[in-house]
């Protein structure tokens, strides 16, 4: 996506931003259905252990992912801040969440750089670049690689 | 990625071409019965012609190949030219069988393969064994014989072909009609076409040739399309006008005869026609009838002649006399003379009822069915908030909206109901093909095909459904020989019915074939390794019927195409636990048996029962729970490392939920008392311990969504009157995942 953005010129793409301990990361904002405050989260037993579970938009049951565990973070405890963002990514929907929601912000395609390609670990993966913006630094991350291609296979299935 | 340029019309035929193709394999079969019926014959003739001018419109040329030689075919059966014999159907029931085999070629968005020739040739074969005698010219005696009791599109084809031909009448002579479509206009064909839904005005190849001409063709259907449009309900008010059909023949061009209604009434005509044309179905074949005169006037009146050879002249005679016997109440005159103008004045009664029904997209039903569920939900929270609330008028309105919302539900439930005969029409051609390969006498029933039932249940039902009958043919019944010996009659009867019983839908397979060996089923459990001697001696009688659901059994030694590789019988079993139904077994032997399947009339909805295990609740499908007591946990022993529980002097396996469904495990197993909840799985029984029962409740059954379906021992989640989420749980698949 954002090298996408790139060749088309400066391209302004605007981002919902979020908190996750300590770092904003930023979603493109085409993909986010609607963000909700934290709500009840019911387990799956036997589920993968990236899936907290179940919560019910409306009469539609949504899987929602442990974005915690995926960036390699440790659990916490849900507070006030705490929102559930809704994703609406290719045929799946499905819910993250994040430890607060803070703003839309517009950025041109040239203001966003390349991550930085030091850990190759599994959390880069979903990192498409960075930008720096106000003194902050702004992680960009590409939600449809948050899952690995095995477990994207598992849901087409 | 279709090579179709319009895709609407594909849709169209795929739709209408895919119910005539279901129809015809179920008259196929009843024509092997009755082998003289003329409607029958009709009908199946109009099928393949109708299938053959949708496909050739869209140029599904292999298509139209096997459906034409089909079609001719049946066009000398129904002329009498040939009778219907068993191989002749086999032939025709393949040819059948490959264009089913191209239209679903068709839905998959490919070209059709072409029909194996050596098909073609036998249909050809067949079609052209006797149909060299061709009647004399000015004779209407051949159409007497043809008098059917309906009105078919040939005679329809050849009504419209000499109104067309009237100009030109002379040039009449004995010439084959084959081709006529290519000489007609573009603007008839596609008028053809709109009204006739794809059928191609292509008089077969059998027909009749004919030196002469029926005169009065083109007055009476102008005639009577006028009464049509009208409405007319006096049938004999034009007849004097109408020229006795079959003995008049002068070849004078009578198309003015259009000339008589106006385009008013012609447009009103047309589209009470193209309305009432869409029901499709055998009884279409009146309105088919006044379709194709409509279409007489219209050419007459656009006196386009059509370079076509003169068909028979008495035809139209034929038809009138069905017609007649349609509506008997019309006064007869003479003969077959008031031809069509009652028919007409019925199709015209016939028309006037609107089109009522709808095709609906079932996605769109489920959202509807989904945005239902939610309302009922939300009423159950304002019932719970009315309840407590002491306002009088807001419990009025939460009142009023619960049985508005109880009706809607219904109402929405029943549009997704659709007959159960949707599946019960496959199965006479499945009996009859599957009696004459083994060579058994075998007649099947049908009863009560009108029930109603979920359309996804009714989709569901159709495997196990057909291999039930199945094997009821191959297993059940005996061979001709030995039924006589054992002073049956040859001849075996399957028996499928269906009614509804309160909120269930019971199914049952019977049939009076030889029935089912009690010892015989042990003996073979033992011999396949399933249980050891003295278990099998213990098994009760229904135990033992219940052993055929096990997998890897078949008392079957031979492996026939048809049943015997013991796999069956298990799918079915599971098949049937899936919709939450149940399947149950009664035999005698040398009498017969009977299976009988119960399964819920919708699947939307479930029957549970509410459980807490851990801070969750769950719902267990309550056609898994068998009973619910209190159990002192001291009461419970060990058997070989798995803890029991002795119910009834039978010793049923315990499982703590807890340790399965929550992270804590049995850290507090240091209770003294627990719930215990005996489910059963076919004939297993165990026992669950969860920490509190809630009650039951009907559930509306929401999906997992797709990153969680096909979790191990989950069924789907609920929500419940408060807004939370409750998993229901799959017990036979929680106890494949944890239990093993």
């Amino acid at each position: 996506m954002a090298e996408a953005t790139k060749k088309l010129d400066d391209q302004v793409l605007q981002w919902v931003t979020f908190n996750l301990e300590n770092e904003t990361y930023g979603v493109n904002v085409m993909v986010v259905k609607e963000v909700l405050k934290f709500q009840d989260i019911a387990p799956v037993p036997g589920a993968p252990d990236y899936v907290m579970g179940i919560i019910n938009i409306r009469g539609t049951v949504i899987s929602v992912i442990n974005t915690r565990r995926r960036f390699g973070l440790h659990d916490r405890e849900p507070d006030d801040n705490t929102r559930i963002v809704i994703l609406e990514i290719g045929k799946h929907v499905l819910g993250i969440v994040v430890d607060s929601v803070a703003e839309v912000v517009y950025l041109r395609g040239s203001e966003i750089e390349t991550a930085p390609q030091v850990n190759k670990d599994e959390t880069a993966r979903f990192i498409t670049g960075v930008c720096h913006r106000e003194d902050q630094l702004l992680i960009l991350v590409e939600l449809d690689k948050l899952l690995t291609e095995e477990e994207l296979a598992e849901l087409d299935n | 990625m279709s090579f179709f340029d319009d895709e609407e019309i594909l849709e169209d035929f795929l739709v209408e071409a895919g119910e005539i193709l279901e129809q015809l394999s179920e008259q196929l079969v009843q024509l092997e019965k009755q082998p003289d019926d003329k409607n029958l014959l009709n009908a199946i003739f109009r099928g393949f012609h109708t299938v053959k001018g949708g496909a050739g419109f869209l140029q599904l040329n292999a298509m139209v190949d096997c459906c034409h030689v089909t079609e001719n075919l049946f066009d000398n059966l129904r002329n009498g030219h040939r009778q219907v014999t068993a191989e002749l159907m086999d032939v025709v029931l393949q040819a059948l069988d490959t264009v089913n085999g191209m239209f679903a070629q068709v839905k998959e968005g490919q070209a059709p393969d072409p029909a194996p020739q050596t098909l073609l040739d036998a249909l050809q074969a067949l079609a052209s064994g006797e149909d060299v005698e061709a009647p004399v010219a000015d004779n209407p005696e051949p159409v007497a014989e043809d008098s059917t009791d309906d009105m078919s599109d040939e005679e329809f084809d050849q009504l419209l072909a000499s109104l067309d031909s009237a100009d030109i009448a002379a040039d009449a002579e004995g010439s084959i009609s084959a081709g006529d479509d290519e000489e007609i206009t573009e603007e008839e064909f596609e008028a053809l076409l709109d009204q006739l839904q794809g059928k191609a005005p292509e008089p077969s190849a059998g027909s009749e040739p004919s030196a002469e001409q029926e005169p009065s063709a083109g007055q009476k259907p102008a005639d009577t399309a006028k009464q049509a449009a009208g409405a007319s309900s006096q049938p004999s008010a034009d007849e004097s006008s109408l020229e006795p059909a079959g003995t008049e023949q002068s070849a004078s061009a009578s198309a003015s005869g259009g000339d008589e209604i106006t385009d008013e009434e012609f447009e009103a005509l047309l589209d009470q026609l193209h309305g009432s044309g869409s029901h499709g179905g055998v009884p279409s074949g009146a309105v088919s009838a006044a379709e194709k005169k409509a279409e007489a006037a219209e050419a007459s009146k656009k006196e386009k002649a059509v370079g076509d050879k003169a068909d028979s002249a008495a035809k139209p005679v034929s038809a009138a006399k069905p017609a007649l016997r349609a509506v008997p109440d019309s006064k007869p005159a003479a003969s077959a003379q008031p031809a069509a103008a009652p028919a007409a004045a019925a199709n015209a009664a016939a028309k006037d009822a609107p089109e009522t029904t709808v095709r609906v997209d079932t996605r769109r039903l489920d959202e509807i069915m989904n945005m239902v569920g939610e309302l009922v939900l939300v009423r159950n929270r304002l019932v719970r908030i009315g309840s407590t609330a002491a306002d009088e008028t807001l419990s009025k309105a939460v009142a009023n909206l619960d049985l508005v919302t109880a009706d809607l539900q219904t109402s929405v439930m029943k549009t997704r109901m659709q007959p159960i005969k949707k599946v019960f029409g496959r199965f006479p051609r499945v009996v009859r093909d599957l009696a004459r390969n083994l060579k058994k006498e075998v007649a099947l029933e049908l009863h009560g095909e009108e029930t109603d039932l979920d359309k996804n249940l009714v989709e569901a039902l159709a495997d196990p459904l057909v291999h039930l009958v199945r094997n009821a043919v191959d297993h059940g019944i005996e061979l001709p020989e030995l039924r006589e010996k054992n002073g049956k009659s040859r001849q075996g009867t399957v028996l499928l019915a269906a009614e509804q019983e309160g909120d269930h839908i019971l199914l049952t397979i019977s049939d009076d074939g030889n029935g089912m060996d009690p010892d015989v089923l042990r003996r073979k459990a033992v011999e396949k390794g399933l249980m050891d001697r003295d278990a099998a001696d213990r098994l009760s009688r229904s135990e033992c019927f219940d052993l055929i659901f096990a997998p890897g059994f078949s008392t079957k030694t031979e492996i026939s195409d048809v049943s015997g590789r013991g796999v069956g019988m298990d799918v079915v079993k599971t098949k049937i636990s899936q919709l939450n139904g149940t399947i149950a077994i009664e035999s005698n032997p040398g009498k017969g048996s009977r299976i009988e399947i119960k399964v819920p009339l919708t699947l939307a909805i479930m029957p549970t029962l509410m459980i807490v295990v851990g801070d969750q609740t769950f719902a267990l499908p309550l056609a898994n729970v068998s009973e619910i007591f209190n159990l002192d946990l001291s009461r419970t022993h060990v058997v070989d490392g798995q803890q029991v529980v002795t119910v009834r002097d039978k010793a049923l396996p315990l499982f703590h939920l807890r340790r399965w469904l929550t992270h804590q495990g049995g850290s507090d197993a240091i209770k003294t008392e627990a719930n215990v909840v005996i489910v059963h799985v076919g004939t297993q029984r165990v026992g669950f311990v969860v920490d509190t029962l809630i009650g039951q409740e009907e559930v509306v059954i929401k999906p997992l969504g797709r990153m969680l379906h096909g979790t191990p021992g989950m069924a789907g989640a609920t929500i419940t009157g408060d807004g939370r989420i409750a998993v229901i749980l799959d017990v036979p698949g929680l106890l494949k995942r944890y239990a093993a």
